[in-house]
């Protein structure tokens, strides 16, 4: 073989593989998708969203993990955005070059890349035992450390694509500082910074590590947030590894509403990105 | 007599027996006086002992080839390079007699005095009218017509009221790049402004929005100091009154334009204008 | 008229001052939060290391190597764990860098423009489904998958091999290190995926024309030019993958068996640190119990700190060199 058909098979392997392996991602996709749809489906009912989780052996819903999950998320984002939002802030307009804000940056991206395990037992140790017990207070907590490092990032690459000379202008025209940041450079990347919160809340919809030592689970409808609520995640968890069947098609149900939820929330905020994009 | 000293001298406040002078009532009135200006970028000196007029209701442009320092002189008068670590300047600004360059001094305040305008459109991204409206609203506070009519008056001053009457609430950023730098003069002129900033203000728009730009500078003229940056020498020489040529930081020769195009004293004035080097 | 006075004037020196007055306090404020981010780490690293002592105190440093977790004895070791933890990331890397550079050379190289998007997206929605779903999925469909069809081949051909056979010996329990290992991979190829994708693009176009240029393929002008430039970037990927899969708990813990012990064959259940802590955290009765499993967090805590540590340097390394 001459050398330059050599080449061209060593370049037709390579790109084969290529092609291979981008296939056997999306194939693994599909099949997850798939089976998961698959078998969900047959769980979403009326009852899915009116009923409580029922003991082993009768029929039952998701309601109260539902409305646990939807609650932790809400209190988790509402404590989780604006802490991560400010901090982004300060890390975008204040720390030009200090010491202090490069610190802040390393340590933040430490935590956004931490085991959320990690984070369920910072909270049980800070939280649940000081208290005495379980919580939805602690859940969230735990699900809104998840969250800051998210928004810290997006808020800091968004607010730094902000061009300098609308500062300036604004600067010029004897505005202060803080409302340059508020009225100008907030408003100039909204889009983005919306985008990094609903990846944020995308990526909290589906943990359940941290809600595993904090929130624990609750059987019954509760709306006291001190003390264990159900969710969604950890009744996956229970009802998938047990040996009961009803229990299992449950399980298979919550984990469709959440994988639905996720994906639209991720496909939202590109959606979202591009059209900010597209728009300039 | 060398080129700064000269400067210098046409910096000073003219005496009654100067032989210079020619009807006082006439005379116009310095409303600024740059002296003695040193501008570092950390330890690079990038103005060296600049000191120069600025006369009221009247345009003095600064002109020089790429890298003189005459942007870097531009944002002295309203200290913007503050918001950047590593850049200062020493020297003096008298703006009506008062050094602006002296610390302590409320920048804020200061730059609501000192209109500027940059040389790429930078339209804030709300409507036209609250672009127009938050310069306004930073310091005073009006009823809703008060603003209305101030607004309405900015943006005829800088000519586009007719363009964008029917679409103030729109975003500014959907407008031309002409129609973007204009919205950002009627921005500048809409707080009241005593010196207006123009950093070549022409340069990122095409020649018939540059044209319209020109005719709209030379009216604001009657009402403010301007001083503009220009790359531009035929825009110098027909828009301004005073001209300032600036080389590698310093200032080689300042006078009143028709003189420096005319009958410049210095070789490299004459060069630069002849278009031998720049 | 001085400047000045006519601003106090006609503009109400007082707007400038509550202006500086909101500098000072808005300043503060995101000062304060940006501490608060310290603050979280900090209190994480206290909390463990204060829930592990009991635990180190009365093992010491045997804690690392010992194999037993016996909870009735009260004897602890995070052996197990740590081995499984490690096996199963090895894994998850021995699948996925290849394939997650495969993903990479098709969306930058070959891939038409008008697929790049949509193709990009979906890769990373694999991503984006959630630990538990991977768990789930895991352990109904793709456990008795393995154990059916994939394991007893595996047996039957590789574990024949002596010596080598021994990692696959063993009854096709489908559960276990290897099907644990396979799933890491899915998840984490995303991530390196992406990056690496990040980093090819940031070879200059000039750069590869001139190999093009020169007649070269598609596949020497990857692994000469491309692959060379970017090198660094690409490993940083690689780590960040890594620290990914050493902290994932979710998907593991539903398809890794939950034996406390360690096993040479890769087709045996086995433990890791995060699925420990799963399984056993609310059901550990007794403080040398609990303090054990914290220790065991602090362990993986101070893994992931230093891979993801190693991986900020070397990204950090190429911004710098490409232009920052």
């Amino acid at each position: 073989m001459s050398i330059y058909t050599q080449r061209r098979v060593a370049n037709g392997l390579v790109m084969g593989l290529s092609v291979a392996a981008t296939a056997f991602g999306l194939l693994w996709l599909v099949l997850v998708l798939w089976t998961l749809l698959e078998n969900g489906f047959a769980a979403i009912t009326p009852a899915l969203f009116s009923q409580m989780t029922p003991p082993p052996g009768s029929a039952g819903g998701l309601l109260n993990a539902i409305f646990g999950s939807v609650v932790m998320t809400l209190i988790a984002t509402l404590v989780g955005t604006p802490t991560g939002i400010l901090a982004g802030t300060f890390l975008a307009e204040y720390s030009r070059g200090s010491r202090f804000g490069e610190v802040v940056r390393l340590i933040n991206d430490i935590l956004l890349s931490a085991p959320s395990i990690i984070v369920g037992l910072f909270v049980y140790e800070v939280m649940v035992v000081r208290m005495g017990h379980f919580s939805a207070w602690a859940g969230s907590m735990a699900l809104a450390i998840i969250v800051i490092p998210v928004v810290v990032r997006t808020t800091e690459d968004m607010l730094n694509l902000v061009p300098n000379a609308l500062r300036e202008a604004a600067a010029a025209l004897g505005s202060p500082k803080w409302k340059v940041i508020v009225m100008v450079s907030y408003r100039a990347a909204i889009q983005g910074m919306v985008t990094g919160v609903m990846l944020a809340v995308a990526r909290i919809a589906g943990e359940t590590a941290p809600l595993l030592f904090t929130a624990l689970n609750n059987q019954f409808w509760s709306t006291n947030l001190n003390a264990p609520m159900a969710n969604l995640p950890v009744v996956i968890f229970q009802f998938a590894m047990s040996p009961y069947a009803d229990w299992q098609v449950l399980a298979w149900g919550g984990a469709l509403l959440i994988t639905l939820t996720v994906l639209c929330l991720n496909i939202g905020a590109r959606a979202l990105a591009s059209w900010s994009a597209f728009k300039q | 007599m060398s080129p700064p000293q000269a400067a210098a001298r046409l910096a000073m406040p003219l005496a009654p027996s100067d032989p210079d002078v020619r009807d006082p009532e006439l005379l116009p009135r310095q409303k600024a006086v740059i002296r003695n200006v040193d501008f570092f970028y950390d330890s690079f000196r990038a103005l060296k002992n600049i000191s120069l007029p600025l006369h009221d209701k009247r345009v003095t442009a600064f002109i020089g080839p790429s890298g003189c320092g005459k942007s870097t002189l531009l944002r002295i008068l309203n200290r913007i390079y503050e918001l950047y670590p590593g850049q200062r300047a020493t020297g003096e600004v008298l703006v009506d007699g008062e050094n602006i360059l002296a610390p302590g001094r409320d920048l804020n305040l200061l730059r609501a005095k000192i209109g500027m305008v940059f040389q790429k459109p930078t339209p804030f991204p709300m409507s036209i009218y609250d672009n127009i409206a938050f310069g306004i609203r930073l310091y005073e506070r009006l009823t809703r017509s008060e603003l209305d009519d101030r607004i309405e008056a900015a943006l005829r001053r800088a000519a586009l009221w007719d363009e964008v009457k029917d679409k103030l609430r729109q975003s500014g950023l959907g407008l031309s790049g002409g129609q973007q730098q204009r919205l950002c003069i009627a921005r500048a002129v809409a707080v009241e402004p005593e010196i207006l900033l123009l950093d070549e203000p022409a340069s990122a728009l095409d020649p018939l929005s540059t044209q319209r730009i020109e005719e709209l500078i030379a009216e604001l003229k009657d009402d403010y100091c301007i001083a503009i940056v220009t790359h531009n020498m035929q825009q110098a020489a027909r828009s301004s009154d005073y001209t300032a040529f600036m080389y590698l930081g310093e200032l080689i020769e300042f006078d009143e334009t028709e003189r420096i195009f005319t009958h410049p004293k210095q070789k490299q004035t004459e060069d630069y204008i002849t278009g031998r080097f720049g | 008229m001085a400047v000045d006075t006519a601003v106090g004037q006609r503009l109400g020196a007082q707007r400038g001052r509550a202006g500086s007055i909101g500098d000072v306090v808005f300043r503060a404020l995101t000062f304060l939060f940006a501490l608060l981010v310290l603050l979280i780490l900090g209190g994480v690293i206290v909390a463990l290391v204060e829930g592990a002592v009991p635990a180190l105190r009365a093992f010491g440093f045997s804690f690392v190597v010992t194999e037993v977790w016996n909870p009735v004895t009260e004897k602890f070791g995070a052996l197990a764990p740590i081995y499984g933890t490690l096996v199963t990331s090895a894994i998850a890397m021995l699948v996925g860098i290849p394939v997650a550079f495969g993903v990479a050379v098709f969306i930058t190289e070959i891939c038409p423009i008008w697929l790049k998007r949509p193709l990009a997206t979906m890769i990373e929605l694999l991503a984006a489904i959630p630990s538990i779903i991977y768990g789930i999925w895991g352990l109904f469909v793709f456990a008795p998958f393995v154990q059916q069809s994939i394991q007893p081949n595996l047996i039957a051909s590789l574990g024949q091999i002596p010596g080598f056979g021994a990692l696959f010996a063993g009854p096709p329990l489908g559960i276990g290190v290897l099907t644990a290992g396979f799933i890491l991979a899915i998840m984490v190829l995303p991530f390196i995926s992406s990056i690496m994708r990040d980093v090819f693009e940031t070879v200059p176009a000039i750069l590869k024309e001139s190999a093009y240029g020169l007649g070269a393929t598609r596949s020497e002008v990857i692994r000469q030019i491309v692959l060379p430039y970017t090198r660094i970037g690409v490993v940083g990927g690689i780590m960040l993958g890594l620290g990914r899969a050493l902290g994932e708990t979710m998907a593991v813990t539903f398809v890794i068996g939950n034996a406390h012990r360690i096993s040479l064959s890769i087709l045996q259940p086995g433990t890791t640190i995060s699925a420990s802590l799963a399984n056993e955290f609310t059901e550990a009765v007794g403080d040398l119990y609990l303090s054990s499993l914290i220790a065991l967090g602090l362990i993986l805590f101070v893994i992931t700190f230093v891979v993801l540590a190693i991986a900020k340097l070397l990204l950090l390394r190429l911004q710098q060199r490409a232009g920052g």
